[in-house]
Order: structure tokens, then sequence, then C-alpha cells
């Protein structure tokens, strides 16, 4: 549970130790995340010794914090394929495809498999960078599949 | 598995209280209504398998290892980039 102080809101968490935002700038999901209906807002956490990774922090559950990649680090020529209600939920404008780094960012929750770790392309974590609305798109369409990090530092495609 | 054809504006009821309705059919989608009490999960089938991922996903961060799985993560993924930026700039 989060707590404001000085237009700050504040909480402790067990992994990321105390982080504080300025109240309002967090992240809103509106659906929560599968398995997660009821995380609605998170902070997108960076620390420079673990860059390129992005925290994301739950302000209503201090216990839950994903741990994620920017997709482009991961797959460069990535697409992002939205269904309509999934555009409706960022509140996206139907008329053009939005653009990763400018109008979207788009994240992959790493997972931990046999000593390293996986990533679902098919699942990215979509934040419209204009208005902070955040949702995980799983378009049935997308074929991208799973990565495994590799001892060489090396993203392999699973399928 | 029980077979029922509706049109558009027709609805199934499951369980005495969850409504399901067809709102719309196109060429390509069924868009449907779901009416059902607070303590009903209604979810896309894709959702479910998404969900055990992301229960896993959680557990990352909680590793015994912490640090050093994430540190190790971390100099993996930066290394590789700063490799991929020097070759880019040999070419």
């Amino acid at each position: 549970m989060s707590s404001v102080s000085a237009g700050l809101s504040v909480v402790k968490t067990p992994h990321l130790g105390e982080i504080s935002w300025e109240a309002g700038s967090e992240l809103f999901l509106p659906s929560g995340l599968p398995g997660f209906e009821n995380e609605r807002h998170m902070i997108p956490v960076e620390i420079p010794a673990h860059r390129p990774l992005v925290f994301l922090q739950s302000t209503e559950r201090s216990g839950v914090c994903f741990v994620s990649l920017p997709v482009m680090t991961i797959c460069p020529d990535f697409k992002l394929h939205l269904t309509e209600d999934e555009r409706a939920s960022l509140m996206l404008q139907d008329t053009c495809d939005p653009e990763i780094g400018a109008d979207v960012l788009c994240l992959a929750l790493l997972f931990p498999s046999g000593g390293t770790v996986e990533a679902n392309l098919d699942a990215p974590i979509v934040i419209n960078l204009h208005n902070s609305r955040c949702l995980q798109a799983l378009s049935p369409d997308a074929e991208r599949g799973y990565y495994k990090l590799s001892d060489a530092g090396i993203w392999e495609n699973l399928c | 598995m029980l077979v029922v054809r509706r049109r558009a504006g027709e609805a199934i009821i499951v369980a005495g209280d969850i409504e399901i309705e067809i709102i719309e059919i196109s060429r390509t989608r069924v868009k449907l209504g779901v009416t059902a009490p607070r303590e009903v999960t209604v979810t896309r089938r894709e959702a479910a398998a998404i969900a055990l991922e992301n229960r896993t996903a959680a557990a990352l961060v909680s590793s015994a290892t912490l640090e050093a799985d994430l540190l190790g993560i971390s100099s993996k993924v930066s290394g590789k980039m700063a490799k991929s930026a020097s070759d880019a700039a040999d070419m």
C-alpha cells in the first residue's frame, strides 16, 4: 500500500526498497494483468545497475513486481499487433499504427526458466506514452513466440 | 460440448445468473456481451495461459539470488547490445 507525502507517493517494497514518484504519474491498467486483475496501478522503475531492465512495481501490493525488457532489445524488428479492443482500452487513435518509442512503450515480461530467463513476445506490456494507460496485448494473430536468453547473452527464438 | 445457434441480439444464460449476449456478428468476428456477478472472472482463453505465465514472471523478482541473477541478465543483455552497436559502427 502506498502513502503520499509532500506530493510524492511512496511505497516500501521488499525487492526494490522504498520507491517514490509524483502522485498521478503511475501507469493505469484498466483491467490489470492476466493473473493480477486487481493490480490497476504500477510504477515503471529503472535502476542504473540493472539497465536495460525495467521493473514494473505494483503500487497496491508491494510484493508484486515484474521484471521486463524493452521488446526491441530482444527482437529489433518487433512489430506490434493490437486488437480493436486493445486499441480502445489504450485510447489510441484508429487512424494509424502507434510508433514504438514515440507513442507506445512495449515491454516483455521475463520469467525464470532453467537458470536463465524467457520472454513471450506474443504478450507484450504496452504503455500509451501519451496517457500512461497500459495493458498486456494478447493478439491471437501474433506469432513471434518465446525467446530464451542464452549464456552468451543472445536471445534465441524457441518457436 | 453444447452447441447453440443464436442471432445478434439473442443470448444464453449460464448457471442462472450469467448472461452471454450476441451483440454483433461481422464477417470474421462475433462481439459478445457478458453480464455476470462481480465474483465471476471472465477472461479470454489466451489470457488464462498468460495468467499462469505472469504468476511465474512475478516470482522472478522474489528469487533468493535476485541481485546476482538480475545483474547477470542485465550485463548479458547490455553487453550484447554494446557489441551490436560496436559491430554496426565497424560496418
